[in-house]
């Protein structure tokens, strides 16, 4: 089993390229998906879930980690003083 | 309860084998070991013979329920038998027969509270799960460990003590009927009540309350933790979904909770308390599915118990595993662990793929239920909130977690594979997490939902959605990998109000109370003894001086002939009998004289 993730992490060039692929594949495939009645206005723009995906991840990323250092963040024996 | 009734109730077998298993193991380690799946394996036979109502006891004029099954109950005992199973199989090396034994009343508390139908049962075994599940914690014998299970404790008896003063209220409002633990009508909702209601919201984990989860699951032993992950929160999920659907409260707090377990995931390092926050997150979906309360919201909820029951357990044994073996858990510790451990990396990242809602795991169809239910419903702010959920869960949990330990950068740490019975245990987790995920598999699930199912998961608008998240979301944690290094920092949640809160009160209890105390002490002791001997002395003389004086000293004469006549007693033996001798020969001489 170690072998072939060994294998696939000296791909791991292909397999970018591979997932930069899929990225591609899912914009185009939200163009042809049979689309309900819209929830709300995000339903029925294409590409939508992409931009939330990124956007929402990154502004997770960032706020998180910012609240973290700016507050939350404390030493480990922090209770123990 | 008839012997019958007895029999029947799986909870029964749990409890004997919790009893017995320092017998067992006596007798031979393996019967202990065999305990350990034979009755999970029981308990899965009988769940599927129970009447629909069995067990009724009266006690002091109240109707006791140990038994009453419909379909929200079946499907919930249902995980709840399976996931014993696997956590017998994942716990089977573990030599301690008391670990054994809390681990099984734990079960036991919880396939109680599932069954039960009145509040009176319902409080019994709920107190049981806390108490039992605490040693869970505690067997890990560490410190910090030690610590956690008191707070843990603690927390939970608050919560219980609340439940109880829900549960009186409603008594006392109601009378005998309040105590049926049915559904509670929306309108005319009283103080009791938002009590029960809180009382189960603080074993939901809702924030804020909910910091005893990732307080103590993190400090639990490895079996222990994946144990935990399975049944307090589920059974508190289970006790909304009877009592509390559609209540709108449920739905803003479960969409709020969703999104705060997630938020701390993503800084979190000890890679167990990453999964107990995503605890939190997830049953963030269930709680917000029964407040909407809509048919397919509420199916969508037990759903998605039963899949998150499975792939949390699957996550909580992979990292576990991990734990067992490097003895670390922390993700800035670990790291270049695929050669040595490659199999809980395998069955890790199907538990994060089925937690992130990818399609063919179990995870798609049951998540997506709830915000599809949302949608429905007209909430699309409760959709947005569940679905940027969806997106740090599979950033924090299905990239962040296996990608820090199993890659990154190589940490010299050396692992070994995990013990057969923990991979046999993760195969099941990890089977059920792929069959539930399509065909059969889900129509199985869906058929045991509490209502009809009308929803088709695998519609080209939702896999397209969901091939969009999921793969710009890796974009995302591409473009920000060095950003989400995790560091060796703890971070703040609301235990600190107990945590720091505690120290205040031990400070007022040991300075200012305790300094008062002495002061008072020392005071009573210089003034107030020698004061109240003064007094004593006073009234003595008084009595004695005054009143028996003035009346005609007759105490004062008893107190003196009493004196008297003491000294008359010399104790010696030889002189009583030489008395006694005296006394005839006088009585003797005066009757011949007289007569």
């Amino acid at each position: 089993m170690s072998k072939l993730i060994g294998f696939l992490r000296y791909q791991s060039g292909l397999l970018k390229w591979l997932f930069f692929l899929w990225l591609v594949f899912s914009i185009i495939y939200d163009f042809m998906a049979i689309r309900h009645e819209p929830h709300f206005f995000g339903d029925s723009i294409i590409g939508f879930w992409s931009a939330f995906g990124l956007l929402g991840c990154l502004a997770m990323g960032f706020i998180c980690k910012g609240i973290y250092h700016l507050w939350l963040m404390q030493d480990e024996d922090y209770y123990d003083k | 309860m008839t012997s019958n009734a007895l029999l029947m109730h799986p909870a029964t077998w749990f409890i004997l084998a919790a009893v017995s298993m320092p017998v067992l193991k006596r007798i031979h380690p393996m019967l202990m070991k065999l305990a350990l799946v034979l009755v999970p394996a029981l308990s899965i036979f009988l769940i599927y013979h129970l009447p629909e109502s069995f067990g009724v006891v009266n006690w002091m004029g109240f109707d006791l329920i140990f038994g009453r099954v419909d379909k929200l109950t079946f499907i919930f005992l249902n995980v709840f038998t399976i996931m014993s199973l696997i956590g017998g199989f994942y716990s089977m090396h573990v030599e301690e027969s008391g670990h054994h034994t809390a681990a099984f009343l734990y079960v036991a508390g919880s396939l109680g509270v599932t069954l039960c139908g009145d509040y009176l049962t319902l409080f019994a075994f709920w107190e049981l799960m806390a108490f039992a599940s605490t040693f869970l914690v505690w067997y890990r014998k560490r410190k910090k460990s030690i610590e956690a299970g008191f707070r843990y404790l603690l927390v939970h008896t608050a919560g219980g003590l609340i439940l109880l003063g829900g549960i009186f209220l409603r008594y006392q409002n109601v009378g005998v009927e309040g105590l049926a633990f049915e559904q509670i009508a929306r309108d005319g909702v009283t103080m009791a009540d938002y009590l029960i209601m809180a009382g189960f919201m603080l074993n939901a984990a809702v924030p804020p309350i909910h910091a005893w989860l990732p307080d103590a699951y993190p400090e639990a032993t490895v079996v222990g933790a994946v144990f935990m992950c399975a049944f307090t929160t589920k059974t508190a999920v289970y006790v909304l979904a009877r009592a509390f659907p559609g209540f709108e409260i449920l739905a803003i707090m479960g969409a709020v909770m969703a999104i705060y377990g997630v938020a701390y995931a993503v800084i979190e390092n000890d890679a167990r308390r990453i999964l107990a926050y995503h605890i939190v997150s997830q049953v963030g979906y269930m709680v917000c599915g029964i407040g909407i309360g809509t048919a397919m919201a509420l199916n969508g909820a037990c759903a998605h118990a039963y899949a998150h029951i499975l792939y949390k357990a699957l996550l909580f044994m992979g990292v576990g595993a991990v734990l067992e073996m490097t003895g670390k858990s922390k993700l800035n510790e670990l790291g270049g662990l695929w050669r040595t451990m490659p199999m809980a990396l395998i069955f890790t990242v199907i538990g994060g793929i089925s937690i992130s809602g990818f399609p063919l795991t179990s995870g798609f169809i049951s998540k997506s239920m709830i915000i599809a239910g949302a949608g429905e419903a007209h909430h699309p702010v409760l959709l947005v909130m569940l679905t940027l959920a969806a997106v740090g869960t599979f950033l924090s949990v299905g990239i962040k977690l296996p990608y820090f330990i199993w890659f990154g950068k190589d940490s010299g740490v050396k692992g070994k594979g995990a013990h057969w019975n923990m991979n046999v245990a993760m195969f099941i987790a990890a089977f059920f997490c792929i069959f539930l995920g399509f065909g059969s598999g889900t129509e199985w699930l869906y058929s045991m939902l509490p209502f009809e199912v009308n929803y088709q998961p695998y519609n080209s608008y939702h896999l397209s959605e969901t091939f969009q998240l999921l793969g710009f979301t890796a974009l995302g944690f591409y473009l920000m990998v060095k950003k989400l290094t995790p560091e060796d920092h703890l971070s703040l949640d609301v235990d600190w109000f107990y945590r720091k809160g505690a120290r205040v009160f031990m400070w007022v209890a040991r300075k200012p109370v305790a300094s008062v105390n002495n002061w008072t002490d020392n005071a009573y002791r210089t003034v107030g003894t020698r004061l109240s001997m003064a007094l004593a002395r006073l009234f003595n003389w008084f009595d004695k001086a005054g009143i028996d004086y003035t009346i005609d000293g007759s105490a004062r004469q008893v107190v003196e002939s009493g004196n008297r006549l003491r000294q008359v007693q010399t104790g010696q033996i030889q002189q009583y009998i030489g008395s006694a001798v005296v006394a005839v020969f006088v009585i003797l001489a005066a009757v011949m004289l007289l007569v």
